[in-house]
């Protein structure tokens, strides 16, 4: 066959699988609709600060610098905090009925240890049964004491001081971390499922054994199979990434043309995993219940989308190498957030090409496979 | 009738492999990766000084496993290219004559830049740096000076008391979440797809065709569906507590008893979705869009407060809010109805509603 041949043969059945697809609008929509959906939904509803901690004050010294202590309490945008003037086991019914998630409890010889020590300790009580909300109020804590350190030793000066500078996003919120992460993840759902059941819904329908006596070679199906999605799958990633970044305002500091090459990339590694599973599962039921099952939550927890990877077990850690949002995820925060160049996301950029340039091979093998039994 | 349901359920095996034991079993060694506990922070020294003290000051830093010290003596002017490419998130810079500063008392100081992208981590590890350089700073001041003098600041400092989960581990909130999970899909899709199914097949024609009433027929399918959920419950339960340590602290007697009513709402749901959809796969879709809806608005990875205020009040129409603070609140903090009764009882309404409401236009369908 000659290249010009193969080419048309390639760009017929990408056209015929295109019509394919916009003949369906309600499917199309749909398409569209859930993922910007989605992406809103997620991007409200994902915060990883709490909104005010309340936190029950047991102040037994009852003095004007304990006093002072819970006001810049109340002054911090961090805490709600009330009198809570019970006996210590009081606290426990307190937890249970949801009415504080911390009590900061003074001492009486607060005044007397102000004047005597350089350290004075005040016991932190945090009803830690979410841990993740635990360590943020220990947090929050810790950060609130500081500034109270800072303001009150004014005149006498600490042996050295402690400047921070914070790169990239100085007020440090969390929605401008996550967005990226809802793309990354929706695009990886949508970009497997589609086409997860394309080969399956040509087994189904019996056209599979009409392809079969064709003279048409398996990586020219599987190519132009794969160029309608990549167009569709990048059109859908337009929209979101449009309304991702002019919805939640972030700010964007690298190259457009960039992200928009390497989000091809991305979303050519997630159709490759797509195919992959068109070519194994036998109905169009199970490949997207597989789409499903090995893109959303794994992706959702092993991708460092909101849970930081190095601080996961070992084994976990390793698994986190098979994640292509993973490597998404360097990419688009490092583009948008910070204006990588391509030379710093060098390492990201090849393991997704491998990691597609294998699923692609593999699928192909497996569908040629297929093919001659 | 309920004989029948049982065999039908069992006979489908692979698909109930596929949609039942794969997400539990992720979700539970996924649990494991749950935790905004900041660990192993990359941090580059930029060393001016190099004296006996900002060595030491360095060696606190390498001495704890929240750093991971990956760089020394980087060009200051590199520390954002650095962190571009993701190669360290944090950088101490010692300043030149540091320690001799400190010596002649001339309050020199000390710099930190931080990567903010990741703003929950880069305000621990701030938090994590500073806690150990304030160390310093409490030394210095305790050892040198004559004890005749007055102390010249004071600190107040955290003791922390962590009740519940002493060893803050997330997999104690996570793993009763993944039991109400569970006691959403497994009755709503099952109960969804079975009756779908009939329809689909022409069977439920027949079915109504026999002497069976309809009160019966829908008897019939829910009473299979409420026991499998409950032996699904006691197995998950089981391996929670016995593989994964999980604490229960608990009333056994109180959690079954209000899982009845959360029970009533979710199987509730699934006749619903099979009396608008007409295939399996639309039964599927739904039920899921269902299932996203409802885990992002129970809490079960977001905590509620965190939210506007806006979708706060959205989530009160999410049944599995109720239950998922019920089932959290017993296993760790071991609390009765005392303290559960309001989210009980809007629980107990939605169930009631919801399961009236499907058996309602699922009869309309019927008849």
């Amino acid at each position: 066959m000659s290249i010009i041949k193969r080419k048309t043969v390639v760009w017929s059945i990408a056209r015929k699988e295109f019509f394919h697809i916009i003949r369906d609008p309600r499917s199309l929509t749909i398409l569209f609709l859930m993922p910007v959906l989605q992406l809103v939904m997620f991007g409200y509803a994902l915060k990883m600060e709490i909104q005010q901690v309340n936190l029950g004050v047991m102040d037994y010294a009852n003095s004007p610098s304990s006093r002072q202590l819970t006001d810049y309490f109340k002054g911090s945008t961090y805490f709600k905090p009330f009198d809570f003037d019970a006996s210590p086991d009081r606290i426990n019914d307190l937890f249970k009925a949801r009415k504080a998630h911390a009590v900061m409890v003074i001492p009486f010889n607060f005044d007397r240890e102000l004047e005597r020590d350089v350290s004075i300790p005040v016991q932190f009580i945090i009803d830690a049964s979410d841990a993740n909300a635990a360590t943020t109020i220990r947090n929050y804590i810790s950060q609130t004491l500081q500034e109270y350190n800072e303001a009150e030793n004014r005149l006498t000066s600490l042996p050295f001081e402690i400047r921070n500078t914070i790169y990239f996003n100085p007020d440090k919120k969390s929605t401008y971390f996550f967005v990226p992460g809802i793309i990354a993840l929706l695009l990886v759902m949508i970009s497997a499922m589609l086409t997860s059941i394309t080969i399956t819904r040509e087994k189904e329908s019996g056209t599979m054994e009409q392809i079969l006596v064709s003279p048409i070679r398996p990586h020219q199906i599987i190519l132009g199979k794969v160029l309608p999605y990549i167009f569709l799958a990048f059109s859908i990633g337009m929209v979101i990434l449009l309304i991702g970044i002019f919805l939640f305002s972030v700010p964007f500091q690298g190259s457009v043309l960039l992200l928009l090459i390497l989000s091809t990339l991305y979303i050519i590694t997630a159709l490759s995993l797509g195919l992959m599973i068109s070519t194994i599962a036998q109905t169009q039921q199970v490949a997207m219940m597989l789409a499903l099952i090995i893109t959303l939550l794994p992706t959702f927890m092993l991708s460092g989308f909101i849970f930081p990877i190095a601080s996961m077990p070992r084994i976990l850690q390793y698994i986190t190498y098979l994640i292509p949002a993973k490597y998404y995820l360097f990419i688009a925060r490092g583009i948008i957030l910070k204006g990588s160049n391509l030379l710093q996301l060098l390492h990201p950029t090849l393991y997704l090409l491998i990691m597609s340039l294998v699923l692609m091979v593999v699928s192909i093998r497996k569908f040629g496979i297929t093919l001659e039994k | 009738m309920i004989h029948k349901e049982f065999r039908q359920i069992f006979r489908d095996r692979a698909m109930i492999a596929i949609i039942f034991l794969v997400p539990v079993l992720q979700l539970l060694i996924l649990s494991y990766a749950i935790t905004t506990d900041v660990k192993h922070i990359k941090l580059s020294i930029i060393d001016y000084d190099k004296t006996p003290f900002s060595r030491e000051i360095v060696r606190a830093f390498s001495h704890t496993e929240r750093f991971d010290i990956v760089q020394q003596n980087l060009d200051l002017t590199r520390i954002g290219d650095h962190m571009r490419a993701w190669k360290t998130q944090m950088a101490l810079v010692i300043p030149p004559d540091f320690s001799k500063d400190v010596q002649r008392r001339l309050h020199p100081s000390l710099y930190i830049a931080v990567d903010g992208v990741d703003g929950n981590t880069a305000g621990i590890a701030l938090g994590y740096a500073q806690a150990i350089l304030v160390g310093f700073n409490v030394e210095l001041t305790t050892s040198p000076i004559p004890a005749s003098r007055k102390k010249p600041f004071h600190l107040v400092s955290m003791i922390e008391r962590m009740w519940y989960n002493l060893e803050l581990d997330s997999q104690q909130y996570m793993v009763p979440g993944i039991v109400v999970i569970l006691l959403t899909i497994i009755p709503m899709m099952l109960s969804a797809m079975s009756l779908v199914k009939e329809k689909e097949i022409g069977t439920l024609e027949q079915l109504m065709v026999t002497p069976l009433r309809k009160h019966q027929l829908l008897l019939g399918k829910i009473i299979p569906f409420l026991i499998l959920s409950y032996v699904e419950m006691t197995i998950v339960m089981t391996v929670a507590i016995l593989l994964f340590n999980i604490a229960m602290n608990g009333s056994y007697v109180l959690l079954a008893f209000l899982s009845f009513f959360y029970l009533l709402t979710t199987i509730g749901l699934g006749i619903f979705i099979s009396t608008f959809t007409n295939t399996q796969q639309q039964a599927m879709f739904v039920a899921w869009f269902f299932m996203v809806f409802g885990i992002i608005m129970s809490g079960f990875f977001i905590p509620i407060e965190n939210m506007p205020e806006f979708l706060q009040k959205v989530t009160y129409l999410n049944p599995m809010r109720y239950f998922m603070t019920i089932i959290r609140e017993i296993f760790q903090k071991g609390s009765g109805l005392r303290y559960l009764w309001q989210n009980s009882v809007l629980m107990t309404i939605f169930g009631v509603l919801i399961i009236s409401m499907a058996v309602g236009k699922f009869r309309k369908r019927v008849s």
